[in-house]
Formats: C-alpha cells, sequence, structure tokens
C-alpha cells in the first residue's frame, strides 16, 4: 500500500504543506488561465455527444434517475396489486398477471431501484465528499451505467409483453426451473447481467474510497459516508458472487436440463435457497447502509457539531457488514433444517441488532450533544427513525424461529420488509435527494411541498402497512392474488385499508416527484453551501463547475473542513492547492495513499467516448439473446464486448506517459505512472477477483452442501474426471502461470525478447490446460444430464475453462503492448495486472483439476 | 369505559373472535399457544422500547433543542447500543432457542402424511401400527389432546403446510420428507393454507382442520376406512354412470369401485368433507356441478379438465352422486 | 488555514505510529474469527446432525463446539488487547482521534478494533448458545 520504489517514484518536492505555502497568495492571472484549461478539459460533451459522457456527475444522474424510474413504475405494480387485494374475491387481475405483477414489484425495487440506487448516488456523491475529480474509472462507471439501463430495461419491459417472469422475486426450484416460457430466463439472465454493473461499481467505489481521497485526509478524518460505501462495496463482492453462481447452475438446468435443482436425479432445491439467500441477505443491508450514511451527512448538519462516536459508527458499519452474513437461513426457518443450525441463525439475527442499535444511538447522541435547527430533510431522517425502529422491533421478533415459524411467509413478513426498507432506505434517500438537490441543480426543493410530500408519503405508508401486521398475524399468506370472503378470515377490511393507505402515499410520490422535477428557472438560485454542512461537497460551486468537481484539489487536516479549516474554500477556488491547472489538456486526479493519504501519483483518468456503450450493449446480447435460444449470436456479442473492452483499454489507460513527474501544485511533483500495487488498475483487478472468487467458491460450497444433504454424491459407480487430463490441466495452467510471473520479471530486468516469448507461451498452455479440462469429463462420458454428480463436475469444467478465455487474451494484449512499445521495461503495469488474473486462474484451475480428479475418489 | 376499550381492542385485532379461525393470536393448539403468547411480550417491549427511541428523538429535535453533555451523549451510546440490547436480546435467544425443537417431538400414536399437490393436499392417516394409510384429501383431521406426527412431501414444488390457530409451518419438498407433530387442545374447526408461493393458483390451495374429540375421531377413522357407498337412489346411480362414462376413474379413486387412479384427490368419502377444491368452494351439489363443468374458473392452472359438454342434468346427477359419498 | 494542531513535527511520526505499521486489517480479525466460529459452527452441524447422524451426538458437538467457542474467544480476547494496547485510551483519554495526525490514525484504528472486538466478542457467545440450549438436532 505504501509508495514503494518498484511499483512507482518517489515523489518531490514537499509535503504536507506548511501553512505558510498554504498561505501564500495565488497569482490571479494565472488562476484564471489555469481555470480556463481546467474547464475545457473537464467540458461535457453537448448535444447527441453528451451521452458519451463518462463523468461521475453525469453518470450519476442518469443513474439515479433512471432508478427512481424503476421504483415508479414497479410502485405502479404495486397499486395495482393492492386494487386487486382491496376486496375480496376481487378480479381486477387475473392469477397470473398478480404473479408477474408482485415478482417484478420485488425484482424490481431490489435490482432496479435499491441497489443501484446506492450505486448511483456514492457515483455521484463519493468524489465530491473526497474532493476528487472523479471516480478512479470513469468508464467502468459508465460501463455500468449502460449494462444497468438496457440490462433493467429489458427485464421490467417483459411486464408489458405478459412474458415477465412469475415465480417471485427468490425464484425457487423447481417452480421457477420448471416453470414454462421465457419469464425465469429474462430474470436469470437479465440481473445477471445488472448484477456485473453492480460489481463494477463495487470495484469503483472500493478503490475510490481507498485511493481517491484528497491529500492529508487521513482514514481517521474520512467522512463517514466514504466509511459505509467501502463496507458496501466490500459486501457487495461477497454477496453478489454466490447468486452468480446460483444464477449459473439454474440457467444450465433450464437450458440443458442439466439437474441441479431436481430431487429426481439428484439435485436439492435448497442450494438455491442458501445461494440466492447468502446473497439476499446482506443485500438488505447493501440496501440499509448507503442509506444510513446519507443520514450520518445529515445529522451533524442538522446537530451543528461533528457527529459524536465516530469510532462507534465505523465499528457498527463493519460489524453489520460481516453480521449480514450470518443471518442467511432466517429465510429458511420452516424448511426443516436442524434445530440447532436454525438457533445459529436466530442468534446472531439478534446479534445484529446491536451494531445497528449502535448507529442508532451515536445519531442520536449528535442531536442531543448539537444545537439541533429541523429542516426539511431531518423531517424526513425523523419520519425514517420512526418507521425503522418499528421494522427493526418486528425484526427482532421474526429471528425468533417459534415465532417465525408463525408469521414466515404472511402478510406480517410483508409489513416488517416495508418498515425496514422504508424507514431503512426509502425515507433516508428522499432525505438525501432534498438535502443535496441544491449540490447538483444549484436550486431548492420547495419546503412546503417537501412537508405536503412527507406527510402523505408517511401517512400513507402507515395506513397501508402498519395493518398488514394484524392481516399476517390473522393468517394471510403472502403472494395471494386473491382470498375468500369468509367471516372465518375477515381480512376484508384491513386490506381496504391498507390499498386506501397504498394510494395517500402514491399521492406523496406524486408531489415528490412533481418537486423534483418541475421548471424551477424562477426560483432563486441555492446559496454554494445552503445547510451549512462541513463536508467538502459543499465546496462545489455548480454553475462555475463543468464537471471537475474541485477547482483544485484541497489539503484536508480535520473532519468537517468547511467548518475546521479556515480559508480553504478561497484558496481551492483560487485553484491554490493541488492539480489547479491542466497544461498537457488531460483529465486528471490525485491518487494517495490508503491510510494517511500521502499524495503518490498523479492519475489520467479517461474522457468520453462511444465505447462503453458499444461494450455494454454487446455485453447485453450476451446474457439477453440465450433467453431466446441464440447461442451462436450471444457468442458473437460476447466477443463483441471483448473487443471493445480492449479497444478501450488499448487506446485509453496505461500509457507510457510523456514525462516521468509532473508538477502538482504547493511545491509537490508526483509521478505519472505507476504499477502493481501502486496502480489503481492493479486494485481493480484484485477487487474483481476477489468477487470472481467468491462466485467459484459458491460452486465450491455447492460441491460439499451435496455430499453433505444426500447420500448419491458422488454417484456411486459413477465415473470421474479422467486423472491424467485433471493432471495434465493442473499442469499446463501451473506452466502457464509460470510463463507470465517470468515474463514479469524478464521484462523488468530488460530481457524483453525472452519476456516476449514467455508471453506467447502462456496463450498456449491455457488453451491446452483448457483442452484437457474439457477431456477429463468429456472422455469418461458423464452426461451432465443423467445427474447431478457429473453435472457439477461438467459445471467446474466450464467454469474453468471460461475464465481460460481472458486468460488466454491477457498475455496476447501484453505481448502486443510490448511489440507497439505501450509495454516497456519500465511501463509494465498491464503486465502485472494480467500477471494478477493468473494468479487467480491457477488457483481456479487447480481447485477445479483436484475436484474433478483425486477429491470424489478419497469421499 | 375499560370494558369498551377492550371490546374496541378485541375488535380490532380479530373481529368477531370466535370467527377467527385461522389466526395465530388466537390459538387452540399447544404449539400455537405458546407462539401467541409469546407474542403478547414481545409486542409490549416493542412498543416500550419504540416510544423511548422516538420519545427521545422528538425530546431532542423539538422539546429541548439545545446541547446537553457530550459525556451523556457517549453514555447514551453505550447504554443504549450496546448494553440494553445484549441484555434484552440474551433473554430472548434464552427464552426461545430451548422452544426450536417443541415442533419435533414424537407424536402419541397417529401419524399424518400429507403431500402437497399442484393445488390441493393428499391426505394419508396412518394409525400406529397401520400397514397401509386411509387416504383422503383437501381436509384435516386431528384428535384433540393428542399430539399428532405430521409428516409432509410435495409432488413437484414446494408447498408450505400451515395450520396457524394449531401451530408454526413446514415446508413440503419434493423429493425429500419434512417432519412435524401437532397438539390441538380445543375441538373446533380451523383453517389452513399453503404458505409457500408455489404458482398460479397459490391463493387458493387451503384447507379445513377440524380437531375432534378422540372418540369421534376414532369412529371418523373407521368411517373413512371403509369402502364408498353405493348409490343411494336412482339419480345418484345415473351420476355414478356418468363418472365411469366420462373416465373420471382415469385420475380419481372412489374405494370399492372401479375407480382406483391416484392422480386426483381420493373420493371416496368426497361428500363428507366441509369443502370442496382445497377450501375454496363450498361442499354443495351446485358448486360440485359448477367445479366440474369449468375448474379452471374456480381454480386458474388446475390439472382438471373441464366438462361443460355435459348437460344440466348429467352434471346434477354427477354431482348428486359424488355429494352422496359420505 | 491550519491550526496549531495540524502542524505535523517529524518526531512525531515515531515509528510505532507510521502507516506501515498499522493496517485496515486489524479491524477486520475479530469479526472474522466471528465469521470462521460462525461457519464451522454450521458446518460441523450439519455434518453432525445430517451427514453422519450415529457418529458424534448432541454431546459430541458440544465439546467440538465448545471448544470451538472457547479458541474464538481467546482469539478474539488477544485482538482485544492488542488494539486497546493501539488505541492506548489510559496514556492521553482520547476516544475521538479527530486531529490530522499518524499518532490519531493509529490510536483510531486500534480504538475502532477494540470496538468491534467487543461486538464480535458477543456476536461469538449468542452463537454458541442454540448448542446448549437447543441441544438437539
Amino acid at each position: 500500500m505504501s509508495a514503494d520504489t518498484t511499483h512507482i517514484l518517489a515523489p518531490q518536492g514537499p509535503y504536507p504543506p506548511g501553512p505558510e505555502m498554504l498561505n501564500a497568495p495565488v497569482d490571479p492571472q494565472w488562476s484564471r488561465e489555469s481555470g480556463a484549461r481546467l474547464r475545457a478539459v473537464w467540458a461535457q460533451p453537448r448535444g447527441l455527444r453528451y451521452w458519451s459522457a463518462v463523468n461521475n456527475s453525469e453518470v450519476g444522474q442518469w443513474y439515479a434517475m433512471l432508478c427512481f424510474g424503476f421504483m415508479l413504475a414497479a410502485g405502479v405494480l404495486a397499486l395495482l396489486m393492492r386494487v386487486q387485494l382491496a376486496v375480496p374475491g376481487n378480479d381486477f387481475l387475473s392469477a397470473d398477471r398478480f404473479n408477474q405483477f408482485f415478482t417484478m414489484h420485488g425484482s424490481a425495487m431490489m435490482f432496479l431501484f435499491a441497489v443501484p440506487m446506492f450505486e448511483a448516488i456514492a457515483i455521484l456523491l463519493l468524489p465530491a465528499f473526497l474532493g476528487a475529480r472523479d471516480m478512479p474509472f470513469p468508464r467502468l462507471s459508465a460501463y455500468g451505467f449502460w449494462c444497468f439501463a438496457i440490462g433493467g430495461t429489458f427485464v421490467f419491459g417483459s411486464v408489458f409483453f405478459g412474458a415477465a417472469p412469475d415465480s417471485g422475486w427468490f425464484m425457487y426450484p423447481p417452480l421457477a426451473t420448471q416453470s414454462e416460457g421465457i419469464g425465469a430466463d429474462i430474470w436469470l439472465l437479465g440481473l445477471s447481467f445488472i448484477e456485473v454493473s453492480s460489481i463494477a461499481a463495487a470495484v469503483e467505489l472500493i478503490v475510490g474510497v481507498l485511493k481517491c481521497r484528497p491529500p492529508g485526509m487521513r482514514i481517521n478524518l474520512m467522512p463517514l459516508y466514504a466509511w459505509y460505501v467501502l463496507v458496501v462495496g466490500a459486501m457487495i463482492l461477497f454477496a453478489f458472487p454466490p447468486l452468480i453462481a446460483g444464477d449459473f447452475l439454474f440457467e444450465l438446468e433450464r437450458s440443458f436440463d442439466w439437474p441441479f435443482f431436481d430431487p429426481e436425479r439428484g439435485g436439492d432445491p435448497m442450494l438455491w435457497q442458501h445461494l440466492f439467500w447468502i446473497f439476499g441477505h446482506p443485500e438488505v443491508y447493501i440496501i440499509f447502509l448507503p442509506s444510513i450514511a446519507i443520514a450520518a451527512m445529515i445529522v451533524p448538519t442538522a446537530a451543528g457539531r461533528p457527529i459524536v462516536g465516530y469510532s462507534w459508527i465505523v465499528l457498527s458499519a463493519v460489524a453489520v457488514g460481516f453480521l449480514s452474513f450470518g443471518l442467511w437461513v432466517h429465510h429458511m426457518f420452516t424448511t426443516g433444517l436442524p434445530a440447532i443450525s436454525l438457533g445459529f441463525f436466530s442468534a446472531a439475527s439478534e446479534a445484529v441488532v446491536i451494531p445497528t442499535g449502535v448507529q442508532l444511538f451515536a445519531f442520536l447522541a449528535t442531536l442531543m450533544a448539537g444545537r439541533v435547527r429541523m429542516s426539511v430533510p431531518m423531517l424526513y431522517i425523523a419520519g425514517a427513525l420512526a418507521i425503522f425502529t418499528c421494522g427493526g422491533l418486528t425484526g427482532i421478533m421474526v429471528a425468533l424461529v417459534p415465532f417465525d415459524r408463525q408469521v414466515h411467509d404472511t402478510y406480517f413478513i410483508v409489513a416488517h420488509l416495508h418498515y425496514t426498507l422504508f424507514g431503512g432506505m426509502v425515507f433516508p434517500v428522499m432525505a438525501g435527494v432534498i438535502y443535496f438537490y441544491p449540490f447538483i441543480r444549484k436550486k431548492m426543493m420547495s419546503p412546503r411541498l417537501g412537508k405536503w410530500a412527507f406527510w402523505l408519503v408517511f401517512t400513507g405508508f402507515n395506513l397501508c402497512f402498519l395493518p398488514m401486521h394484524l392481516t399476517g398475524l390473522q393468517g394471510m399468506p403472502r403472494r395471494v392474488y386473491t382470498y375468500p370472503d369468509l367471516d372465518a378470515l375477515n381480512w376484508g377490511w384491513l386490506n381496504m385499508l391498507s390499498t386506501a393507505g397504498a394510494f395517500v402515499m402514491a399521492a406523496g410520490f406524486a408531489v415528490f416527484l412533481w418537486d423534483v422535477i418541475r421548471p424551477k428557472g424562477r426560483d432563486a438560485a441555492a446559496p454554494r453551501n445552503p445547510w451549512g454542512g462541513g463536508t467538502l461537497e459543499w465546496t462545489h460551486d455548480v454553475p462555475e463547475d463543468p464537471g471537475w468537481g474541485v477547482r483544485s484539489i484541497p489539503y484536508i487536516t480535520s473532519r468537517y473542513p468547511l467548518w475546521q479549516q479556515e480559508g480553504l474554500l478561497e484558496r481551492m477556488d483560487a485553484g491554490g492547492c493541488y492539480l489547479g491547472d491542466a497544461p498537457e489538456g488531460l483529465r486528471e486526479t490525485l491518487i494517495t495513499t490508503v491510510l494517511d493519504a500521502r499524495p503518490i501519483l498523479v492519475q489520467r483518468v479517461t474522457g468520453p467516448t462511444w465505447i462503453t456503450l458499444a461494450a455494454a450493449g454487446f455485453t447485453g446480447g450476451l446474457f439477453i439473446l440465450p433467453v431466446f435460444k441464440l447461442y451462436w449470436p450471444a457468442l458473437a456479442c460476447g466477443a463483441g464486448a471483448m473487443a471493445a473492452i480492449l479497444w478501450w483499454l488499448w487506446r485509453d489507460t496505461a500509457r507510457p506517459p510523456e514525462a516521468a513527474r509532473k508538477p502538482v501544485g504547493l511545491g509537490l511533483s508526483l509521478p505519472l505512472y505507476a504499477t502493481g500495487p501502486a496502480s489503481v488498475g492493479w486494485w481493480g483487478m484484485f477487487i474483481t477477483m476477489l468477487g470472481d472468487m467468491t462466485a467459484f467458491a459458491s460452486l465450491v460450497f455447492g460441491f460439499f452442501f451435496y455430499w453433505t444433504a444426500g447420500d448419491d454424491f458422488p454417484l456411486p459407480g459413477a465415473g470421474h474426471g479422467q486423472p491424467v487430463l485433471c493432471g495434465l490441466a493442473a499442469a499446463c495452467y501451473g506452466g502457464g502461470w509460470a510463463a507470465m510471473r517470468l515474463a514479469r520479471g524478464w521484462n523488468r530486468g530488460g530481457r524483453v525478447g525472452r519476456a516476449r516469448l514467455a508471453r506467447a507461451a502462456a496463450p498456449v498452455l491455457a488453451l491446452a490446460g483448457a483442452l484437457a479440462m474439457a477431456g477429463a469429463v468429456w472422455l469418461p462420458g458423464l452426461d451432465p444430464a443423467s445427474h447431478v454428480y457429473p453435472a457439477m463436475l461438467w459445471a467446474f469444467a466450464v467454469w474453468t475453462v471460461v475464465h481460460s478465455v481472458p486468460g488466454l487474451v491477457m498475455p496476447l494484449y501484453c505481448l502486443a503492448g510490448s511489440l507497439r512499445g505501450k509495454l516497456t521495461p519500465a511501463h509494465d503495469a498491464d503486465l502485472w495486472n494480467c500477471t494478477l488474473y493468473w494468479h487467480f486462474l491457477l488457483i481456479t484451475a487447480l481447485v477445479s483439476a483436484a475436484v474433478l480428479g483425486p477429491i470424489p475418489r478419497l469421499m | 369505559m375499560r370494558r369498551a376499550a377492550g371490546v374496541l381492542w378485541a375488535m380490532l385485532l380479530s373481529g368477531p373472535a370466535a370467527a377467527a379461525r385461522q389466526s395465530v393470536i388466537h390459538p387452540a393448539g399447544e404449539d400455537a399457544a405458546l407462539v401467541a403468547g409469546l407474542f403478547w411480550w414481545l409486542l409490549g417491549g416493542a412498543v416500550l422500547l419504540w416510544l423511548l427511541m422516538n420519545g427521545l428523538f422528538l425530546y431532542l429535535t423539538r422539546l429541548n433543542p439545545v446541547p446537553l453533555s457530550r459525556r451523556l451523549a457517549e453514555m447514551l451510546i453505550i447504554g443504549g447500543g450496546v448494553l440494553l440490547p445484549t441484555v434484552v436480546l440474551a433473554v430472548l435467544l434464552g427464552v426461545t432457542l430451548q422452544k426450536i425443537p417443541m415442533h419435533m417431538r414424537p407424536g402419541d400414536g397417529l401419524r399424518v402424511h400429507v403431500t402437497g399437490e399442484e393445488w390441493w393436499w393428499r391426505v394419508e392417516y396412518w394409525p400406529e401400527g397401520a400397514d397401509a394409510p386411509i387416504v383422503s384429501a383437501n381436509e384435516i383431521r386431528l384428535p384433540a389432546g393428542q399430539r399428532t406426527d405430521v409428516t409432509l412431501g410435495s409432488a413437484r414444488v414446494i408447498h408450505s403446510f400451515w395450520i396457524p390457530a394449531l401451530g408454526g409451518k413446514l415446508d413440503m419438498f419434493p423429493g425429500r420428507e419434512t417432519r412435524m407433530s401437532l397438539l390441538p387442545q380445543i375441538p373446533g374447526t380451523y383453517r389452513g393454507q399453503c404458505a409457500e408461493f408455489c404458482g398460479l393458483s397459490h391463493a387458493l390451495m387451503a384447507f379445513e382442520a377440524v380437531v375432534m374429540e378422540p372418540a369421534d375421531f376414532q369412529a371418523w377413522l373407521t368411517a373413512q376406512a371403509a369402502p364408498a357407498l353405493p348409490p343411494a337412489d336412482a339419480r345418484a346411480a345415473r351420476g355414478r354412470a356418468v363418472f365411469f362414462a366420462e373416465g373420471c376413474g382415469g385420475c380419481h379413486a372412489i374405494r370399492g369401485t372401479a375407480a382406483t387412479a391416484g392422480a386426483g384427490p381420493d373420493l371416496t368419502h368426497l361428500g363428507s368433507r366441509t369443502t370442496l377444491a382445497s377450501a375454496t368452494l363450498p361442499m354443495t351439489e351446485a358448486a360440485l356441478a359448477e367445479w366440474i363443468a369449468d375448474p379452471e374458473s374456480a381454480k386458474p392452472g388446475a390439472l382438471m379438465p373441464g366438462y361443460g359438454h355435459l348437460s344440466g342434468a348429467e352434471l346434477g346427477d354427477l354431482a348428486h352422486y359424488l355429494k352422496g359419498l359420505r | 488555514m491550519t491550526g496549531p494542531a495540524d502542524r505535523l513535527r517529524p518526531d512525531e511520526e515515531e515509528k510505532t505510529i507510521a502507516e506501515e505499521s498499522s493496517s485496515l486489517w486489524l479491524l477486520v480479525v475479530s469479526p472474522t474469527v466471528w465469521a470462521v466460529h460462525f461457519a464451522a459452527s454450521y458446518a460441523i452441524t450439519s455434518l453432525a446432525c445430517v451427514k453422519f447422524p450415529d457418529l458424534l451426538g448432541v454431546g459430541g458437538l458440544q465439546w467440538i463446539i465448545g471448544a470451538l467457542t472457547g479458541l474464538a474467544l481467546a482469539a478474539i480476547l488477544a485482538t482485544a488487547l492488542r488494539s486497546w494496547r493501539q488505541w492506548d485510551f489510559l496514556e492521553d483519554y482520547d476516544h475521538i482521534h479527530h486531529r490530522p495526525r499518524s499518532e490519531d490514525r493509529h490510536e483510531f484504528l486500534g480504538h475502532a478494533a477494540f470496538l468491534l472486538s467487543v461486538v464480535s466478542f458477543i456476536g461469538t457467545v449468542y452463537v454458541a448458545l442454540p448448542v446448549w440450549l437447543t441441544g438437539t438436532c
């Protein structure tokens, strides 16, 4: 993590800057000229080319608006369902349509609103909190956004054709594996595609928090929002991949009849439930934490003082991040698992209350120690607290196994989850929209409309969901499209109340939406820091800001720089801090060290381009076409996506700079090139591959799950992977890895020819390894459709072979770079990143070879 | 005044309590009673904590928005965030962890095996030591005061077996048997319903659970074990002829006749059940005729084909015959 | 723009609090111990209750998980102790760590790691409860 000489040149010049440097006047003429140069560099493209922008402020806004749109659409589905349920025996919606609607309502709210909304807000705000100019990989954000836009439209659009998934957002097999039509495929492939953008965002955000902070912003001074983003990014890396692994198995079953979840052929529907909820429960906290993070920015502003219990909040964020992975079976308390196992999850589900409580009490403590000014955002925070504590308290109830066995899958749970999500996500996000609106638009939202919207949503929400607790206790199950008119049930009046409440709530959202989009041309411009906040986002000066974020990147010495660092704003605006100029005409941001944020590098970030849109389009084809069984065109799209990404990397990343160092202001000169762990690209690769490893680990978990749960795994008498070929595959991948590793050393040592040879050998070995791996399951005639055991072996082989494709392309990319002068002994970032990939490929290949060959023979 | 409030409270909670037959908070069995008792404690505690938390917020932001000591604020984090929940949750876990295996206690002899079908319930009674089950469908009868084993399975997709008044639910899986037991205490008719989403007509997969005095139950079970009654009158005989002419025996069994198939519900004592089509329709001849003519309109996706081509008289005869199978 | 407290004297950058000597990893040690204990308890219970119901019995399970819990708690305590030292609370009673000094960063990480150890300790005890209280598969 530190700047070491093998990966990066040392900075030159004084750091930290002394007070005399920070107080030295800035030449006004230079300030004007450099400002103009910087503005030209960061100018957004205009006209149609606007959509080729990659800057975080643009991408973040598109992202957020699209999520908001999906939320409204999914909310309309909810209203239609409430109409259907208003009276017993209603026939407003057919059973089929109702099932599609509730499936899409849940899926869209989770995958198209709650999680991406976090990503959108974080992309929009994080660089501002950190005084950074942009995210470290702007094009990755844009790519993620376009993937989301294409995938989300595809998934949600299916509702209009009556072809939407209808097995519930949890897609339990065998119902979902055996469901007819393309609904289930749309869900699996469409949402897997969107998960790609979530993981892209996670990579981006983690690297952003760790490496893109302003100089001086040590880890103990970081805004709490950044802590939450760090934790949530890490959670995404460990929570989403199990679902991707599950989707992989699920789609193999649907497309090729490999019986992973079919009990008649040794499969087990419980594996899906495990994989789904290992994702599904952390996901709830992935939604909750970033929203509470918004509250953590609003509360100190309202209290007019720094947060009380900074360390406590960090503790609670990290602890929730961990504990949330030990809760998943509380969605499975009624599946007949061993009693002690249920006990573990009940205990962990209660334990997570402690850090969550700490979080809330830290806010109360801050309000207690401050002089509180109520504002409209604080009104929403109050509503959030009222609703969330209610949801949390019913959460304590449902974490108790005997109680859950009664209310599980009833309207009590519907009430509970909406209380947690509205209190934990919707209200804080609405507070955030009002609070940060002037940051984005330079206008205030109307306090009057804000209060109207609040009281309508708050009243409507409670009218809708409070009665549902009772509806559930009186025995009404979830996901029923109708219910009988029986005195014995008496659910009618409760449902009528809920429906009325839903419409009141909808009216509130309509007011809120109007307030967001209404033309505000006549409204007075908002002041620069309208709420009197203390953190760096309020240094943005919107009309002046073409997208650069800050005029110059400040030196930070406190948690609330605008409250505690006098004169900071003036100096930043004059361009007198870091990177106040762009003489080379390139977009740049600062890279600093992880703990103490010492500046170590000037990172050139990429600018507007269409290539991300093209890459996303091709990636969309790769995921969407298989829904219609168009496998060859899908593969062609996959090749297209890879070509687009290679083109984008080749043209604009890791190019040897024109000079070794450049002056960045305040006397400091920083290097322009870094390699290995000193570069952000390496961290991006490392973090991506951690996620990939988690998905692979989920497959391994599946293998052992079948062994534990069933008597016929490995299938007695069945063949195993061909042992010689397993060994050969392991040897080939080992050789490929060694070639890459040697190439790195040789290249660095100046033996360029030898390094090129090694790089040429690696793809050959990857190909040979992949062939051997495929042969190991092919030659013994293992039929994957016959039983889950051979299917599982095939799944490992397929996984490894697919991962060999980048392993094959990457050395060639490096070879081409070496031949064209992009990769030199001193500029070898690509080589480091590709070697890093090969480390993980080697682990995947060795474990797969072991699972195919020796391990089942030992079982 | 207090009395009026009490009545209002009861109304709010349930409507007329006597009529609440699918309610967690109107228990009629040991397991359900325990959870209902637990719930009132949980509710009381939750209301108290909610008022504390939100009252504090109101006080700090509206009633007294002036700075208090920072030290007090930090004590609040430690006390409210760590100490209080640690103790409260430990107590809750201490009480409830012991109760997790409650529903797995062995029964007193009788076992009921229920299989989830789409969308109905196949029910088999296995008295202690029986070699073959007494088969029924879409209605469960249990003796009061005895613990009955319930084993669960499923034909194709996951369902969940739940009688709120008697105890918690348990999922039904294809290819795997789950088991629990129930101890009903108060005789009466309750209602159960599938609690795991199972496809198109999940909403219409319910059943009546009848708790009987043990002696009555024994008598009922003996009657259920007997073959079907012959047609009681000429109309029933005509109905029976329609039954066989239309090939109903290709899916349904009526013990004591040539109809022995097991794809659909066993009809041997259909007329003795309280409801039709897994508690979707009343057990009347009119409902039977309507159902046979067009099952799809009563239960979307039902596997049974419609017999709308039969004449009204034929349908009436058939319904009369089936209703007579007591 | 900088106050007196913000001025860094080289002698404050003691070796013990240089960036290289503290790390974010300390934060995650205790929760990771909790996670490993949790996963191991779950896996062992599955094996003992489902795969090999006759091999171990609940008594054996209680012994194994009891021992695991002891180990985990010891590891968490050790981490708590190490982070308590890093926090060094009794030296200056600082629990806010808001100054721009290496010492604050160093002590902050210790403080947060200590608090995480406390929560992990409670969590681990909670997770061990079912083995004794539930007491049956």
